[in-house]
Formats: structure tokens, sequence, C-alpha cells
């Protein structure tokens, strides 16, 4: 038997990254009582734990580009209408320019440019330059220790394994200590979900899938969750690829191509242009996809190429940019023996992922005020569809958190059905006693395996429903994976959050007879973007089936 | 090999790299008082261990395979 723990509060926070943080010092400031809950430690946890170096703000300086009007037409076209840029506007755009003053307050060093000013970069088909390029080393823990200094309760250590309901509404969650084991029950008038993203589900090119893109801890427990107490979740279908250094999933192509850098391919030349009339400059998605086909094509392997750079240029990446958006990336260059200013740097694509980058349409589905379909469930950053990049989720997770504080400043606190609880301490627990012989890892891999054979890049009928037939056994085997200790039990909750995401993930695909976003969604059998398809599809779950209703694009 | 290598002769034991560390990889030993990575398979590589350590005793090394 394990130890129990009763937390009560009005609004509880699941997941303390760069958008939980945010939004539970936003709950907290509306004088309400704040939980702030993460399986890792907050201080550093989640994508943004060894620091960020590209802070997205609309600042209003004069330029035209430099305006609310610009950027929301800007994304609208990015997104092609599958997301609706209310909530830009409304989390976003409200936010960005004063959360930028407050970044600098706090000491977070904004302004690095030799004049004292800004300096602004623009990437992946952006009208201006969005991107203040900042030393955003120190970011999370400073703004963990407001957090927590403002008075927000915080509860490290523990995995939230799922929500709890009472009469359609959101009244709670369940977790467990990842060391303990130590069960934890929450009672509370609104919660914000705020987990990030979804990786793990694909194999990695380099043979090591915590070697991820994002942070390989997040696992879309959020979107799983959301789905399990009934709320939808959006376009799942479209899985992101990025461009990355070879075998190394540092996530440095926005400094890269913001700085100027190409891509060339083994014969020297630039090739992104073949693919989208911006060339580098253009859609995240844009280069993947051109890199895919010229590997396939057999003009492969493809560089980074920074030669062409001056010193200057060459300096701010080397030594600002790069080191900080991935801590490790020198020791990389130096354990491979190349140097990035002089030495092509090999490319490769990116396992498969769910990351909420900018332009991301996969995720739970809120409205502009951060509300799911579910009464007293909120979400916000990198879980939810609205507005991606560090800086995006930031101003989402404040505005979620202050809906939230909002919200249950006018609300009762519901009971909780002791049934339920019971019955998701029996499943939280159930790998403990498991008779079976599979470890989490060999129940991984398979379902890495199953994802990259059949619901990767390339795509067709059969193979996706072949995938789902897969699935559908290996979830029947899942009862068998044996948790030994705390840390076990947090990999084995991490698969069953990825086996919903990843059945999510094909039953759109399968439904979805159309090619669109690149690489994302891309099926052999129907390789064009047709108008028909112009639409998000929109997951629920009800008796373990997931259902889709279609809704129309945001104009 | 290990993708975090500590130097244990400057190595204070103050646990900064275990509470740091975003996947819980990294553990005290329980005699020593000394970190050790205990899930070496999972690592992110991200540096998070390393970018507060007081000590600066701590490098990481990428496997053959991610380089
Ligand atoms: C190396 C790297 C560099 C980046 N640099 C930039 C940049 O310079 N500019 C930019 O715009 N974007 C950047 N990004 C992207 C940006 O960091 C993310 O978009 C942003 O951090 C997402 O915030 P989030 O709060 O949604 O998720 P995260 O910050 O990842 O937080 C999720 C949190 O949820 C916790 N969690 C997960 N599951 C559970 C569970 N079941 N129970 C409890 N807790 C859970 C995790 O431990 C984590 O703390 C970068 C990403 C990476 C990986
Ligand atoms: S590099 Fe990151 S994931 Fe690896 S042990 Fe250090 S903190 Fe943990
Ligand atoms: S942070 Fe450095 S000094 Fe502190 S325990 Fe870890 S390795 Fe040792």
């Amino acid at each position: 038997m394990h130890s129990e723990h009763f937390i009560q509060t009005d609004v509880l926070v699941v997941g303390g990254g760069s958008a939980g943080t945010m939004a539970a010092l936003e709950a907290k400031k509306q004088g309400v009582d704040v939980v702030l809950v993460d399986k890792a430690g907050i201080y550093r946890s989640g994508c943004g734990a060894a620091g960020n170096d590209h802070f997205l703000s609309v600042l209003e300086t004069g330029p035209d580009w430099d305006t609310p009007e610009v950027f929301l037409k800007w994304y609208q076209r990015l997104t092609q209408g599958l997301v609706d840029t209310k909530i830009a506007e409304n989390t976003f755009l409200k936010r960005s320019k004063q959360l930028t003053v407050e970044l600098e307050e706090m000491g977070i060093p904004m302004k690095e440019g030799e004049d004292g000013g800004y300096i602004r970069t623009r990437s992946f088909a952006q009208p201006g330059d969005y991107f203040i390029n900042f030393d955003g080393r120190a970011l999370k823990p400073k703004i963990s220790k407001i957090a927590e200094s403002a008075g927000v309760k915080f509860i490290t250590n523990v995995a939230v394994v799922d929500l709890l309901t009472n009469q359609g509404k959101v009244v709670g969650a369940v977790g467990f200590h990842i060391r303990t084991g130590e069960f934890y029950i929450f009672q509370a008038k609104a919660v914000v979900l705020a987990t990030g993203n979804a990786t793990r589900m694909y194999e990695n090119p380099s043979g090591l899938p915590f070697n991820a893109w994002h942070s390989p801890y997040n696992t879309g427990s959020a979107q799983a969750m959301a789905l399990r107490a009934g709320a939808e979740v959006k376009n799942p279908e479209f899985v992101n690829y990025t461009i990355t250094p070879k075998n190394f999933s540092a996530s440095a192509l926005n400094a890269v191509v913001g700085m100027g850098g190409y891509l060339v391919n083994a014969k020297g030349e630039r090739y992104v242009f073949k693919y989208h009339e911006k060339g580098e400059q253009g859609p995240r998605w844009a280069m993947p996809w051109g890199t895919y086909w010229e590997e396939v094509e057999g003009r492969g392997p493809c560089y980074f190429d920074l030669r062409h750079l001056s010193d200057s240029a060459k300096k701010h990446l080397i030594e600002h940019l790069l080191p900080v958006d991935k801590n490790t990336f020198m020791d990389y260059c130096e354990q491979k023996g190349i140097d990035p200013g002089t030495d092509l740097m090999e490319v490769q694509i990116s396992e498969g992922q769910h990351p909420a980058f900018l332009g991301s349409v996969s995720g739970i589905f809120v409205d502009e005020h951060c509300r799911t379909t579910v009464p007293g469930l909120y979400a916000g950053g990198a879980c939810a569809v609205g507005i991606g990049s560090l800086a995006g989720s930031m101003c989402f997770g404040q505005a979620a958190g202050a809906e939230a504080g909002a919200y249950a400043q006018g609300t009762e606190m519901s009971e909780l059905v002791q049934p339920q609880v019971d019955e998701l301490r029996e499943l939280t627990y159930a790998p403990m006693s498991s008779r079976g012989d599979f470890n989490y890892t060999e129940a991984e891999n398979k379902l890495r395996q199953i994802m990259s054979d059949y619901v990767s890049i390339s795509r067709n009928e059969e193979g996706l429903a072949a995938g789902l037939s897969e699935l559908k056994a290996l979830k029947k085997l899942f009862g068998q994976i044996k948790a030994e200790n705390g840390h076990d039990l947090m990999r084995t909750h991490e698969l069953r959050d990825l086996l919903l995401i990843s059945k999510a993930i094909t039953t759109g695909a399968l439904d979805r007879k159309e090619s669109r976003f690149g690489l994302s969604h891309y099926r052999r059998d129907f390789p064009e973007t047709k108008e028909e398809w112009h639409k998000s599809t929109h997951l629920s779950l009800k008796d373990g089936v997931l259902n889709i209703r279609y809704v129309e694009p945001y104009n | 090999m290990l993708p975090i290598q500590i130097d244990y002769k400057r190595c204070n034991g103050c646990g900064i790299c275990e509470k740091n560390c975003p996947g819980d990889l990294i553990y005290s030993d329980e005699k020593t008082g000394l970190p050790y990575i205990k899930y070496p398979d999972e690592c992110w590589f991200c540096g998070a261990c390393r970018i507060d350590c007081p000590k600066n005793c701590l490098d990481i090394k990428f496997p053959l395979t991610s380089l």
C-alpha cells in the first residue's frame, strides 16, 4: 500500500515548463491558491531546461511588419487557417511586448546588441524580424523562483496520470511520486494542462530514442488526459519534422537560417529553392521536405553551410545562439571534430514528433480563453493548439492561468467521486503488480517500430490500417509490462499516453485522403493537397473509440 | 561509456545536477552521497545537469552513434 497525499487548491497547473510556470504565476496574481505539479524539478525542466535563445515578440517599433495585424495575417497563412488566430491575438499579441520588458526587469539579458538594443532576426517565412536573440540560459530558474516566491505551491517529482471529473466537469487529478511511488490526489476548482509536446513515438535516426529534438520526457500526457476526460484533440495526423545536425537532435535550424545559413546537397547546390520559392527563408516544413527528396533522388547527404557568413555573424551564431539553444552544441562539434564556421555540417531529418513550434496545428483544442470543451479544464503551451514557440507558450500559459484563476474565483469546489479515485489508484499501480515479463523499454521499442514502419513519412491506406491493428495488439500487451519502481512506473505511464497519441495520429492520417504540410502528412496514395480537405480533424474519445468530426478552416 | 562523466575529486555532492535533470536520471549514491547516472540510456544530452554545477566537474560525452 502506497501512502497518500491529498491536496486541495483553487487552481491546479499540471506541468511546470515554460507555459505552466507562467500559468501558475498568473493565476496566483488573481489571489487564488495555486499548486504547480511536475514530474521533474521545475527549476530546470521541460524544453527550456537548459536555456533558449530566440524570443518571439511583436514590439510595435514602427515598421508595418512589427504590428499585430501583419503578424496575424502571416500566422493565418502559415497555419493555413487551421488555427483560430483569435487565440494568438488574445494570448500572445496582448502580452509579448509586456513580457519582453518584464523579462528584462527580471535580469534576463534581452538587449544583446552592440548598441544596447535588441538583436532581432527572422526565420520560417516571417514577414519581419520577430525573433529577439537573447541569452535565456537563466530563464527557467528565474521564472520558477518568481512563481515560488509569489506563493505558488510547487510539487515536484510527481507524474500526473489522469484527471478527475464529476458530472462532466474537471475537479482534480491523480498522480504518483516518481521515486517513492506515493499517491497524490488533487482536488481543484480549475485545472490547467501544460505538459508540452509528445515525443518518443518514432525511431530516432541515431538509434537513441531519448536523443530527441524536443524534450523526450514530454510524452503527450496532457493531450491523452484531455481525451480521456472528454476534451478534443485537433489535427494529430500532422507529425512534425525538422532538420538537425546528423545524429544530434539539437533544434539549431532556427538559429542557422535566421543568420542566413544555407542548406546544400552532396553536389554543393542550395536545394531548398526547388521546393519553396523562399528557399531557406521558407516555412520550416519546406526544409525536411526538400531534404527528403534530395536524399531519395540520390543527392544526399545534405549539409548546413555557414562558410559564407561574415565573421561577426559566425561569432554570434557559434558563441551566442547555438550553445544557448542547446547547451551541449559545441561539445557535439568538438567530439565530432567539426568547426561549424569552416566545415560543412551534415544534417538529417529528425524523428517525428508533436512539438508546437510556431505554426504547428496539432494538440488540445481550446478557444481564445484557453478553455477546452470540458468545463473547468484549461490548456496552454505546446500541448494545445494556439501559438507555439517559447514566447508563444509563455504568453499562452499566462493567459490560461489568468482565465483559470478568474473561473476559480467564481466557482465552488466540487466533490471528488470516490469510486473514480479508487479506480485510478488501481490503474496507476497495476504495472507494479503485473505478472507479465516485458519491461517498458521493450514495449516502447515496439511502439516506435510500428509508428516508424507504418505511420511515418510515407503513408498509404494499407500501411496505416496495418499500423492501427498493430497498435491495438500492442495495447493488449500493455498489462504485461512490469514496473519495479517509481521510475519504471513513470515510463510505463508515459507509454500509456503515447499509445493513445499514436492511435490518434494513425486514425487522423487514415481518414485524411490528401497530403498537406510537406512530410507532416504525406499520403503516397493521395499526394495532392485538396481543397475539400482544407479543414481540421477534431478527435474525441468515447468508450475507448476515437471519433472524428471535421471543422471548417478559420478565415 | 556514460553520457555524463563526473570528476569525483572535485564534486562536492551538492545534488544540483540530480535536481536539475529533466528526466530524473541522476541519483545519489546512498553511501557516498555523490551523484551517478542511473539511467544512461535515457539521456537527452541537454546539459541541464552541467549548467549549474558549482564545481564545474561534469562533462558530457556523446555515444558514438550520436556523433
Ligand atoms: C533545446 C530547445 C531549445 C529551444 N529553443 C527555443 C527558442 O530559442 N525559442 C523558441 O521560441 N522556442 C524554443 N524551443 C521551444 C520551446 O522551448 C517550447 O516551445 C516551450 O518550452 C514549450 O513550453 P511548454 O510549457 O508547453 O512545455 P515544456 O516547457 O516542455 O514543459 C512541459 C513540462 O511538463 C512536465 N510534464 C510532462 N508530462 C508530465 C506529467 N504527466 N505529469 C507532470 N508533469 C509532466 C515536464 O516535466 C515539463 O516540465 C526550444 C526547444 C528545445 C527543446
Ligand atoms: S544531459 Fe540532461 S538528460 Fe542527460 S543526465 Fe544531464 S540533465 Fe539529465
Ligand atoms: S552539481 Fe556538480 S558538484 Fe554538485 S553534485 Fe552534481 S557534479 Fe557534484
